[in-house]
């Protein structure tokens, strides 16, 4: 298993959102999906992500509904809502700016 | 994974009746059994896939906790959200159902707030006199006492018959007189003349009231032999006079020519008859003459003692200082009132718990219509509410939109309510504001407002729901086949209607007597002529106007003067003008008769004129003459009296050249004339014995000054004030006003009844005749098949209108019976409101039964004459 990497502040959220922005997804699919995509290099701290679900259900950037699995058991589906997909254009524009501005502070020659 | 779009909501409903807890778990086991599955697809022992699993996962516990809390919390703001969602689209349907209905909405509203507006105004005004707290410590606790005559229960207090019942009455704690007075405040500007009250220190403390700002005064203010010369000032004063300078305390007012210090300021809340502006301490004296009755006296009655106790108590100790001082007290008792009595009244209590009465009617009647109205609806919408039943939707949800149709409707109508309220409410209190006690701070009661609505609301549940639920529960196919017709509901609306036109009949009733009575005062012949006289009154003081002469001097200097002023046709001087306000009495006595009991005990209202008076209010002379000039000082004492008192003391006799003694005092006094009679404390009181005095020998030093003008009276003021001020430049003249003010102040309260009863009757006849017509209409358009079946079969269109028109009247009939009986039984509680009137005059209840005949007759006459033109085969193809 490859070492952790520490998710900074906040990007649990945007990681989130991006991941439901390819589809609904349930909690688990969601941490794989993110496992996957960064070939193992971020996992996503399962004690943090399901906090993080249920507070972005209450701000009402993604809404769940009971489906059921490729296990056949019930179970909830995340799915974007418009509210989110507008966070995640501010988030995703944020994090631009943010790596934008570190790459320049970590990288400046003079 | 289906996506169910539309159906979301529902989904979500169903979504919630999960628990979070159990949501929380099957989730977070779910992801685990996953975890595991894929540990052991990487080739892991189950048990030790489970161990990493959970050790990957974290603390389970406190993570599924966290969870379910933000889940609870989420849930609630979504059910706030759906909640706020339903709402708005109940609101939506209300409003559109409503708008749809422009005619009932419009009469429901009205109704509405008619009712509420003219009940939340009523209270308001009862509220302000009658039910608000008196401003003083444990109001009910003080009593008013009196000393009475037998022929007066009311008759003021002299000053040592104070000191004995404030040293012998075991059962008031609290004893204190008070006497009136006018001063005139000197110094920068025009003199003014103030109200003052002269009060023993022990008043304020009696009365439970404190200065806002330094003391009010006490025993060491009033030692005997050397009165200190302090005063308090009344709020208004000090702020209109002092500018509300807390820096007032310590400084010196000129009252009358002598120097006061001020001691204190009352705060604005106090209040205390008369409204005084200033207060003096009063010191009452043993050595005082105990036949001189002047003092008001207020006691405060001891714990666990009640007003009847007191009464008695009084008595006894009255009748302990008849026997010691035959001379003065002898026919003397003494009298107990409540603080209620005293400061508003007995017959205007009885006003204004009529015009509750009379309002609660009103209020009910809007009630009674407003349910019918709904009733009506309900029962056309009934097809309606069970064709929706039938589609599905819930009882709760049907339910719930008509209960918000009802909420709007009558948070409208109450809107519209308090609108006309805060409308009505300054108007009334300018109307009534100063001659009707303690309504100059009338304003609108919230509590009556929300009671208003309560009322409303309440209705409309009843009324329009209960029908509604019926509806949801009925067969459908009950319903469609019968065409919407409902038998009950018809009949609790006949019932409605008859009750409705009932109370109609009370109010109409009311306000026919009410009416009667006001049309009959206004009539009274008072025995004066107010018109075309302006009044001011002065008061000298007595530094300057100490001897008898001084005063009798300026009285005719001012007199001379005036009347030779262009524009005055007569000049006159009285201590109390007529409806003034103001009375003075004393026993009289036949010189030579012996009173042999009480019954021929007589009391006299005294007034000290001058010649001019009778000429200048129009008093006629009967016999002999009036007083004259030439009744100085030292002239034989005369006395002119009133046809009554002619009458009382000497039926049968020529009452020229009797002699009387007049409140106990020795000298005899020659009768010298007989004047006619006038009114000079109530419209509606009979005149009482009067006798008028020469104010040369009786000079009284507060007067007022009355004057006949050629034309607009107000135009001699500037003319009477450069008069008085040639003479005495240092002396106010005050209350200017023309005379007929008083009469009209005195007619205050009843015409303030007989409008407001006139704008009952008048909403309550619209809505009985309104309830009648909707009653009718609906009626015909029940039996639309019926006539048209008669119709067909040869009926003439006559006989049809007669058969609907009939249907009205025995409507409306029942409707008056009842009323009428209603009426009867309550118009007892109306006699002491009427004058001249009895409450159950024959001619107001036949032609209010009349009135409503014809009313319902007409409101019948439209939908029949629609009924007598229905086409029969149309008729008859309907439905």
């Amino acid at each position: 298993m490859a070492e952790e990497t520490e998710l900074l502040h906040g990007t649990l959220d945007t990681l989130i959102l991006k991941t439901l922005s390819w589809g609904p997804r349930h909690g688990y699919g969601i941490a794989r999906w993110i496992q996957d995509t960064s070939d193992d290099a971020l996992e996503i701290g399962e004690g943090s992500l399901y906090p993080a679900l249920y507070r972005m259900e209450r701000k009402g950037w993604i809404e769940a509904e009971w489906g059921v699995s490729e296990t056949k058991r019930d179970v909830k589906f995340y799915s974007l809502t418009s509210q989110g997909r507008a966070r995640l254009k501010v988030e995703l524009a944020q994090w631009t700016r943010f790596t934008a501005a570190v790459s320049k502070v970590l990288y400046e020659t003079r | 994974m289906p996506r169910l779009g539309r159906f979301r909501r529902e989904l979500r409903w169903r979504f919630w009746s999960v628990p979070v807890e159990r949501e929380v778990d099957s989730e977070l086991a779910f992801h685990l059994e996953m975890r595991v599955r894929e540990l052991i697809d990487h080739g892991m022992t189950p048990d030790n896939a489970r161990a990493a699993a959970l050790e990957r996962f974290g603390d389970l516990g406190r993570i599924t906790e966290a969870c379910r809390d933000l889940g609870r919390r989420r849930n609630e703001d979504m059910r706030r959200a759906e909640w706020l969602t339903e709402l708005r689209h109940d609101l939506r349907y209300a409003v559109r159902g409503l708008r749809a209905s422009p005619g009932f909405t419009a009469v429901a509203l009205l109704t509405l707030a008619m009712g509420i507006g003219a009940s939340t105004t009523i209270f308001s005004v009862a509220n302000a006199v009658l039910l608000r707290p008196f401003a003083y410590y444990q109001p009910d606790r003080i009593v008013r006492l009196w000393e009475t005559t037998p022929v007066t229960q009311t008759f003021s207090v002299s000053e040592p018959n104070y000191l004995d019942w404030r040293q012998r009455v075991r059962g008031l704690s609290q004893l204190a007189a008070f006497a009136g007075r006018v001063a005139s405040l000197l110094g920068d500007g025009d003199p003014q003349q103030l109200n003052a009250v002269t009060a023993t220190p022990s008043l304020f403390p009696l009365l439970g009231v404190r200065p806002i700002l330094g003391r009010v005064f006490g025993e060491e203010d009033v030692k005997p032999g050397a009165p200190a010369r302090v005063v308090v000032l009344s709020y208004a004063l000090w702020q209109t006079r002092f500018g509300g300078d807390p820096g007032v305390i310590g400084r010196t007012v000129n009252l009358s020519g002598t120097s006061y210090e001020v001691i204190g300021v009352m705060p604005a809340a106090f209040v205390f008859p008369g409204n005084p502006e200033i207060w003096e301490p009063l010191a009452p004296s043993l050595s005082a003459q105990r036949g001189d009755r002047r003092l008001g006296v207020v006691g405060r009655l001891a714990p666990n003692v009640t007003l009847t106790q007191g009464l008695d108590e009084m008595r006894s100790v009255a009748r302990e200082l008849a026997r010691q001082h035959p001379e003065s007290n002898g026919d003397w008792g003494a009298n107990v009132t409540s603080l209620e009595e005293w400061l508003v009244g007995r017959e205007l209590t009885t006003r204004v718990q009529v015009l509750l009465v009379a309002v609660g009617l009103l209020l009910l009647m809007g009630c009674v219509n407003v349910a019918n109205l709904l009733l009506a609806r309900a029962t056309a919408r009934q097809r309606e509410m069970s064709v929706r039943a039938a589609l599905g939707a819930g009882r709760g949800r049907i339910v719930r939109q008509l209960l918000t149709e009802t909420l709007v409707l009558a948070v409208i109508g109450a809107a519209i309510g308090v609108l006309l309220t805060t409308l009505a409410v300054p108007v009334l209190r300018d109307v009534g504001g100063t001659a009707i006690p303690r309504l100059d701070e009338l304003s609108i009661d919230w509590r009556v407002v929300s009671f208003g609505i309560g009322a409303s609301l309440a209705t409309g549940i009843l009324f329009g729901i209960a029908p509604a639920l019926q509806a949801s529960r009925a067969d459908l196919n009950d319903v469609l086949r019968s065409g919407g017709r409902v038998a009950a509901a018809g009949r609790l609306r006949s019932v409605l209607i008859v009750i409705s036109v009932a109370m109609a009949l009370v109010l109409l009733v009311g306000a026919g007597l009410v009416g009667r009575s006001f049309e009959r005062l206004m009539r009274v012949d008072y025995g004066f002529r107010a018109e075309g006289v302006f009044a001011a009154s002065l008061a000298l003081p007595n530094e300057r106007y100490g001897s008898r002469n001084q005063r009798a001097v300026f009285y005719a200097e001012a007199a001379r003067r005036l009347g030779a002023t262009p524009g005055v046709r007569a000049v006159g001087f009285t201590n109390i003008a007529p409806f003034s306000g103001g009375s003075t009495a004393m026993p009289i006595a036949v010189v030579g008769r012996q009173p042999v009991s009480s019954d021929e005990f007589l009391s006299a209202a005294w007034r000290s004129v001058s010649p001019g008076y009778f000429a200048t209010i129009g008093v006629p002379l009967r016999k002999g003459r009036l007083i004259a000039e030439t009744d100085g000082e030292k002239a034989p004492l005369v006395v002119v009296v009133t046809e009554t008192t002619a009458r009382r003391i000497w039926p049968g006799e020529d009452p020229l050249g009797q002699q009387v003694r007049l409140g106990g005092n020795p000298t005899p006094w020659t009768v010298v004339g007989v004047v006619g009679d006038i009114r000079d404390q109530l419209l509606q009181q009979e005149p009482d014995p009067m006798v008028y005095l020469s104010f040369q020998q009786v000079p009284w030093s507060s007067m007022w000054l009355l004057v006949r003008a050629t034309g607009d009276p107000m135009s001699l003021a500037p003319v009477v004030r450069r008069e008085i001020h040639a003479i005495d430049p240092l002396l106010p003249v005050a209350n200017e006003q023309p005379m007929s003010r008083f009469v009209s102040q005195i007619a205050a309260a009843p015409r303030f009844t007989a409008l407001i009863f006139g704008l009952f009757a008048s909403a309550a006849l619209v809505l009985a005749v309104v309830g009648v017509y909707g009653l009718v209409t609906y009626g015909v358009t029940q039996r639309t098949r019926e006539i048209g079946v008669r119709l067909a079969l040869g009926a003439t269109p006559s006989r049809i209108v007669g058969g609907v028109v009939r249907h009205g009247i025995e409507l409306a009939g029942f409707g008056i019976a009842i009323g009428l009986w209603a009426a009867y039984a309550l118009s007892r509680f109306m006699q002491g409101i009427l004058y001249d009137v009895a409450a159950t005059d024959a001619v107001t209840y036949l032609a209010v039964a009349a009135l409503l005949v014809g009313c319902a007759a007409a409101a019948s006459i439209l939908p029949a004459r629609w009924a007598a033109r229905l086409d029969p085969v149309r008729a008859l193809r309907d439905d």
